[in-house]
């Protein structure tokens, strides 16, 4: 059995950088669509069209892109003839369009976060991306988070999934059963807003309906280094709204920014 | 461990079929018609009255060994009309269709010769409302009574889908029904939040006396989101977002079974590159959730080190995914027609050898564990599922080739261009948890040489073809997805709108068969047992 | 003198107050019956304390003679510091049961039918108890002894007629026959060359007897009054009787009647015909596998009534292997350590009888409220009967040995009189205490597995059966129990003052204080005492026993026992202050806890149970679950018979039902009472065989037998 222990002593230290500088690796992130300015508005309005979930919406030469609905279903890139453009990045976490600040948790959970993890509909992408956060490359011990199985000890609440009717009140006990001062964490555009799945008699429509929610991470799925910015956002320990490490400086945007594409 | 080689068996695969239609045809003459090829069966039966039913469907499935598909389930405005679908291995799909008047409320329940068939019948109770006789069990499968109650048939027509449904009565005095009845026997409940880490919500009952779990009942659908009804309506683009994203980790081949359903449709023939790459897309995600699956096998045993490096060759394999197809997880891919886009050679030269360096280091790690007795002592004979018992439940995927039932839609029915390329189909009888993680390695072992073959020699081509989507028209599209067969039907009216959407997962068949592994074990191998067979909720609950 | 007639008349009025008590309730109205019995039962185990106690406080033994019997002798009463004991703890029993009579039925209106022969029976068999514990010769203890074995019988089965199953009670009064007779025969070998029957002609007797006779003497002795101790080879009876008697009855027929078979081995092994070492050997061996089997067998039941019936079998071994290593210490001429193995054996009775009676009431009162004694079907119900729960508790804490209560003090001396073992010289000797202590320490585990079982299972989590509305919640518990809970308390917490009374009935059978041995005056003892050395002094005042000494009185509150130059204190504890130690540890967390967490909301929320909606009770563990691995380890001693595992399926795959059945026979019936019976009854179907009812061969039988008389007369 000691060739376990040489074996992986040999594979060396694997684990990103990330929050200490940048990860350059390629195919950590699939990166975005993000608002760009077409020659003609026929062209911003052949952009607003093909989005299937009404993301973007044409603002005569814009095509303005709202994150928190892409379901990087990549039709912009693909099919038009004039493709959106799609940034790499990977920092997306942000606050729900009704808060107006985030207060994160004090600085004792700062380098000791447990994570409650509740899947409630998750298609499987979401979810198992934050299992890779606990694999050597990502490894989020090292930052001190942890996921617990069982809510009395969690502090963060990360629900990934639109909320199944099924699953609507074993969510809200998990949510009860967590002592206060607590934190709620919605992971991918399903849980934000249901997703391609939307509202039915059978989903709720995302966390929102049913849980106050505290961050918001966009992305069907978002990466791994995604959702690990957004446990370093929730304790504080990185800023929201302002990648550190954008590959790019972002387009400037026109005044005012178009509604919400739900 | 047995293979299935390349080569056919030999017999013309038109004339087994023509032996089928002539047996059937024999033994029900007046009861059933044979009825022409169509909606991409290659052949069908036409029954008269629902009595024979049965009893042609155990002669499918027992002795002419056919194996089960599902049931599809459609209601008409004027009829009601269910398909079983059957495979005769080389030969495509023989279809059982029974057509119903539309106040029919009953239909005999087959599941008492085929057993597969158990929860198909229950699916369909609880989201049509349609009874079916002779059933033991109906009720409180995918609509739980503590939620819901029964007969809100929520597939029919008159169901609204879009508006949340708040007139429930649930049933508050809902209490397990449990099968040990020694005296002192309880029930642990585990579950739906519950995985010490991170799992998807599942619901157990372990029947104990106080050692041994005697039984354990999975409570699943927990993840339901009614897919099938909110596709209805949609536009065969927006219902391709809802086939891919049901269960994400197989997003590919299922996207690829809806394709083909409606390629098929309309008699669009895809090029021959745009197979190539299909096939390699569809290895490539089969490898990538091999190696997820090893990966959650070791965590299951705590063998930290071998968890860690399999979690470790499944990311580069999920980066390799995301530089190659814009996406780590391969959505947005497939289109009715081919792929939404082309890759060149250097793209491709690329991800030859991320999938041979994940393929050496699988193959060396497979090495390590298999001289880990500590590892193996908690995997041999821990969840055996015999081959009798697989075939009895018609157990799809890794895990019923581990227990020696060696059906592969890529070799029993090939599509996308499987039948020109040249691979093994792996095998074992145990059927234990060893077996499983055995087949799983020499699958991906499998994928791996299959994608050599994919992307050495493409064919010049275009990726995509146009698609006339202007009339109606049904049909099946089937995939090996990576856990098994899944068969997924698509009908389309004149307006090129979803009517009806059935999406058969290979996990739904499977779970089924899991209280047969999950019977007689020590609680601590509930993990292990739940690993080793890998299954997906989400992918079963759609 | 004084003291004498004290006890005279104490016994006297003991003794009318039965009488009257017998009159009464053959006479008032069958409701009255119950109030009558705790009336006169109260009167009569007080008046028996008063006369015990009396003795024991002033060391002389009260002597009486009454008539004679032709042929049989003179019979005589003798009442010294042994009956005495007994005789407390009688008391104590009785005092509580009577109580319990009275409160029990009021809670358990049914039917009154048979209340006065009950209540009759009752002061009889209490009449009789006294009589045996001083009755000072052998024609006297036999009547009364087989008297008492009788109304056993009679008050199990006493509403037979409405009783299907009246077996255990028949096997009952065979096995108690059995035992008189064995009884009998031994006292007789005793008594064969004594001039009379009394007790001190055969205690002078027995000091003659051979070896083989004396060996004769003690198995048939040890045997005989074994059944009534329910020592293994013959205490099948036991389990049965105690599942069958009434609730009423049990808590004397468990606190009271066992405990005389205790004083007969006593009585007729320790006192009359002393045996060597080879027959305390026996003892232990036979004392540890019974504490062994009862355990193992209490651990595993889930009704409760049997439980506490297989516990009982635990605890007569525990007292059997230390009257055992009593007579071993005797015999190889250790008097120290024998008078600390007997104290133990004592003190345990004394605790046993206590213990015993609160839970039999408490589990009887379970009975009333729920309508099943099934463990496995109870539970929550601290939530409806919050005052039976905590006494219950108590019981629980005490029957496991846990400090403070009285339990831990005797287990504990026990096992250090059984550590002893080191001061003898031979080496197999050492062995088998060494290995009877291992399996007394085994059975203190399992002891606390099996009341833990006991009353989580009843008392905590959720109810599991369907009895519900009628169950009222009572939060009081009735009087009896909360005075036998804080006797428990007592006994455990002032050991120090117990032991010196003990030591009355120690000291002339050992030929050795206890008092002095374990626990000296230590408070009143000054520098210059001759009982301590100086040396020991100062040993004792490192363990800073001196502290106490102006506050204080009399003797310290520690138990110690000092050995030579080498290790002066082979042994020490102090429930008392443990007690108050841990009052003091508990009153400063209390304190930390509410100045610290003043700020702090205290939220109470439901109980998580992974998302379900609720926890139903049969997601909860069950007692038969807590308790599967012990049956599964000592499975070898079970030997279960799995006689049904059907699956039923309705199909081949739904199944619907998984049914195994267990069997098991006990491993006294498989050893002991199914070869004895399978004998008897092969014996008695040959000779059923010559009752075939044809009237030419019993003519012939007749004449045969005839001619064979003849025969034999002719020849002498």
């Amino acid at each position: 059995m000691s060739f376990w222990f040489w074996h992986g002593l040999r594979r060396g230290v694997q684990s990103t950088r990330y929050p200490f500088g940048p990860e350059t690796a390629p195919g950590i992130s699939p990166g975005r669509p993000v608002n760009t300015q077409f020659e003609s508005a026929a062209k911003a309005g052949a952009a607003a069209g093909i989005c299937p979930v009404g993301a973007i919406v044409a603002n005569d030469r814009w095509a303005l892109v709202d994150e928190r609905t892409c379901v990087h279903c990549q039709r912009c890139r693909l099919e038009l003839d004039v493709p959106i453009d799609w940034r790499p990045g990977y920092e997306w976490a942000e606050l729900p369009p009704n808060r107006a600040h985030y207060s994160p948790l004090p600085r004792p959970f700062s380098k000791s976060l447990h994570i409650m993890v509740v899947d409630a509909g998750d298609c499987g992408a979401c979810l198992h991306e934050v299992k890779q956060l606990n694999n050597p490359l990502y490894n989020m011990h090292r930052l001190g988070f942890f996921t617990t199985a069982t809510p009395r000890m969690a502090d963060l609440l990360l629900v990934v999934g639109p909320i199944s009717e099924n699953m609507r009140e074993p969510l809200i006990k998990t949510y009860e059963a967590m002592p206060d001062n607590k934190r709620v964490m919605a992971v991918g555009s399903c849980a934000i807003n249901g997703g391609v799945f939307g509202r039915s008699f059978m989903s709720a429509g995302g966390v929102g309906s049913v849980l106050p929610v505290d961050l918001e991470v966009p992305g069907n799925p978002p990466p791994p280094l995604a959702i690990l910015h957004a446990l370093l956002a929730a304790t504080g320990r990185k800023p929201l709204g302002t990648p550190e490490f954008a590959e790019a400086v972002p387009i400037s945007k026109p005044a005012g920014r178009g509604p919400s594409g739900l | 461990m047995t293979v299935v080689s390349s080569s056919g068996n030999g017999r013309n695969p038109k004339t087994c079929l023509d032996d089928l239609i002539a047996a059937v045809l024999d033994r029900f003459a007046e009861a059933v018609s044979a009825a022409p090829a169509g909606h991409g069966y290659a052949a069908g039966f036409q029954l008269g009255h629902p009595e024979t039913l049965r009893s042609l469907c155990r002669f499918l499935f027992w002795d002419q060994g056919c194996s089960f598909g599902g049931i599809i389930a459609e209601e008409h405005p004027s009829h009601w009309q269910l398909y079983y679908p059957f495979l005769l291995p080389g030969n495509g799909w023989t279809a059982v269709s029974l057509r119903l008047p539309s106040d029919a409320t009953t239909v005999p329940s087959i599941s008492s010769e085929v057993h597969a068939a158990d929860w198909h019948e229950r699916e369909i109770e609880d989201l049509f409302g349609l009874v079916f006789e002779g059933h033991p069990r109906l009720g409180d499968f995918i609509l739980h009574d503590q939620v819901w109650h029964e007969g809100i048939a929520p597939m029919r027509k008159s169901f609204s889908a879009n508006q949340p449904h708040f007139e429930r009565q649930p049933n508050l005095e809902w209490r397990p029904l449990l099968v040990v009845q020694d005296p002192g026997a309880f029930a642990m409940p585990v579950g739906p939040v519950y995985e010490g880490g991170v799992g998807e919500s599942l619901h157990f009952l372990l029947e104990t006396v106080g050692e041994d779990v005697v039984r354990s009942s999975p409570r699943l659908f927990y993840n339901y989101r009614a897919v099938e009804k909110i596709a209805e309506g949609k536009t065969i683009n927006d219902a391709l977002l809802l086939a891919e994203r049901f269960a994400a980790t197989s997003a590919f081949a299922h996207s690829l079974a809806f394709c083909q359903a409606v390629e098929n449709i309309y008699s669009s023939r895809v090029s021959s590159r745009a197979q190539q790459l299909r096939v390699a897309l569809c290895e490539l995600e089969r490898l990538r959730h091999h190696a997820a699956a090893i990966a959650a096998i070791c965590e299951s045993t705590a063998l930290a080190v071998s968890a860690s490096q399999a979690a470790i060759i499944e990311e580069h394999l999920l980066r390799a995914s995301c530089v190659f197809a814009g996406h780590r997880y391969l959505f947005g891919l497939n289109i009715p027609g081919g792929l939404t886009r082309d890759f060149d050679t250097q793209a491709c030269t690329e991800l030859l050898n991320a999938t041979n360096k994940a393929c050496t280091d699988l193959l060396e790690l497979e090495d390590r564990l298999r001289y880990s007795s500590s590892f193996l002592d908690r995997l041999e004979d821990v969840g055996a599922i015999d081959a009798r018992d697989a075939r009895d439940l018609n157990l799809v995927g890794p895990i019923g080739r581990a227990s020696a039932q060696s059906n592969d839609l890529r070799r029993a029915c090939p599509y996308s261009g499987y039948e020109r390329y040249k691979f093994d189909v792996p095998c074992e009888s145990e059927g234990d948890g060893y077996a499983r993680l055995r087949v799983l390695f020499a699958e991906c072992v499998q994928s791996a040489a299959l994608i050599r073959q994919g992307v050495q020699s493409l064919d010049a081509g275009p990726v995509r073809i146009a698609c006339d989507t202007s009339h109606a028209g049904a049909s099946i599209g089937w995939v090996e997805a990576p856990r098994g067969a899944a068969l997924h039907w698509v009908s389309i009216d004149g307006l090129g709108v979803i009517e009806r959407y059935r999406a058969i997962a290979p996990s739904f068949n499977n779970w089924l068969g899991f209280h047969l592994a999950a019977e007689n074990f020590a609680f601590q191998d509930f993990p292990i047992i739940l690993a080793t067979f890998g299954l997906s909720a989400t992918e079963c609950d759609r | 003198m004084i003291a004498a007639s004290v006890t005279a008349t104490a016994l006297l009025l003991a003794f009318v107050t039965c009488a009257c008590g017998i009159v009464a309730c053959a006479l008032v109205s069958r409701t009255k019956v119950a109030g009558v019995v705790a009336a006169g039962g109260t009167l009569s185990s007080i008046f028996l304390m008063l006369a015990s106690g009396a003795v024991l406080v002033s060391g002389r033994s009260f002597e009486a003679s009454l008539w004679v019997l032709e042929g049989w002798g003179r019979f005589t009463l003798r009442m010294d510091a042994l009956s005495s004991i007994f005789l407390f703890a009688a008391g104590v029993v009785y005092l509580s049961s009577s109580i319990f009579v009275k409160t029990f039925s009021t809670t358990r209106p049914g039917n009154r039918e048979a209340a006065r022969r009950f209540g009759v029976m009752y002061f009889v068999l209490m009449a009789s108890v006294v009589l045996i514990l001083i009755a000072s010769d052998v024609p006297l203890f036999l009547i009364t002894w087989e008297c008492m074995s009788i109304l056993c019988f009679l008050l199990i089965n006493y509403k037979h007629r409405e009783r299907a199953d009246r077996s255990a009670g028949y096997l009952m009064l065979a096995m108690s026959e059995a035992g008189f007779i064995m009884v009998l025969i031994a006292f007789l070998i005793v008594g064969k060359s004594a001039p009379s029957l009394s007790f001190p002609a055969l205690a002078a007797a027995g000091s003659t007897l051979s070896h083989g006779a004396l060996w004769a003497v003690f198995t048939l002795g040890f045997l005989g009054f074994g059944v009534k101790a329910g020592l293994v080879p013959v205490n099948f009876w036991l389990p049965r009787s105690y599942t069958a008697s009434p609730s009423i009855f049990i808590p004397v027929f468990a606190g009271v009647t066992l405990n005389l078979g205790f004083y007969g081995i006593l009585r007729l092994n320790g006192d009359l015909a002393p045996g060597s070492y080879g027959t305390g050997l026996f003892a232990i061996i036979v004392g540890s596998v019974t504490a062994l089997v009862g355990i193992l067998y209490a651990t595993t039941e889930s009704d409760m009534k049997t439980m506490l019936a297989f516990s009982s079998i635990e605890n007569a071994g525990v007292i059997v292997a230390g009257i055992g290593a009593f007579l071993v210490f005797r015999a190889t001429g250790h008097a120290v350590a024998s008078a600390i193995a007997l104290t133990a054996a004592l003190y345990h009775m004394v605790n046993h009888s206590v213990y015993k009676t609160l839970l039999f009431q408490g589990a009887g009162y379970v009975e009333a409220e729920t309508g099943t004694r099934d463990m496995d079907r109870l539970g929550g119900l601290s939530r409806i009967l919050p005052g039976l729960s905590a006494v219950f508790l108590v019981g629980c804490l005490a029957i496991s040995a846990v400090p403070p209560f009285n339990g831990f003090v005797s287990e504990w001396l026990t096992l250090q009189a059984l550590l002893r073992s080191a001061i003898l010289g031979s080496a197999s000797i050492r062995i088998v205490f060494a290995l009877c202590g291992a399996a007394l320490a085994l059975t203190a585990a399992l002891a606390v597995t099996c009341f833990v079982k006991a009353y989580a299972m009843s008392f905590l989590g959720i109810r599991r059966g369907t009895w519900g509305p009628q169950a009222q919640r009572n939060a009081h518990a009735p009087f009896p129990l909360w005075f036998l809970a804080v006797v428990c308390l007592l006994l455990g917490v002032l050991p120090t003052y117990i032991i010196p009374i003990l030591n009355r009935a120690v000291e002339p059978m050992a030929q050795a204080s206890v008092t002095a041995a374990l626990v000296p005056p230590f408070f009143t003892a000054t520098a210059t005492n001759q009982q301590l050395p100086p040396a020991f002094l100062q040993d004792f005042h490192n363990l800073g026993a001196q502290s106490g000494g102006a506050v204080l009185p009399g003797r310290g509150l520690v138990v110690l026992l000092r050995g030579g130059e080498q290790n002066p204190v082979v042994f020490a504890m102090s429930p008392s202050y443990s007690l108050i130690a841990l009052a003091l540890m508990l009153f400063l967390a209390w304190l930390v806890i509410s100045r610290w967490t003043r700020e702090r909301a205290v939220v109470r929320r439901e109980l998580w149970a992974g998302g379900i909606p609720r926890l139903l009770a049969e997601m909860t563990y069950t007692a038969t679950g807590f308790s599967n691995p012990v049956r599964v380890v000592f499975q070898a001693v079970f030997r279960p018979n799995i006689t049904e595992d059907t699956r039923q399926t309705v199909a081949v795959h739904f199944r619907t039902a998984i049914r195994r059945r267990r069997e098991e026979t006990p491993i006294v019936d498989r050893l002991f009472l199914r070869p004895i019976r399978d004998a008897m009854a092969g014996v008695a179907s040959i000779l059923a065989g010559m009752h075939h009812g044809r009237l030419n061969m019993y003519i012939a039988y007749v004449v045969g037998f005839f001619l064979i008389i003849l025969f034999l007369y002719r020849v002498t």
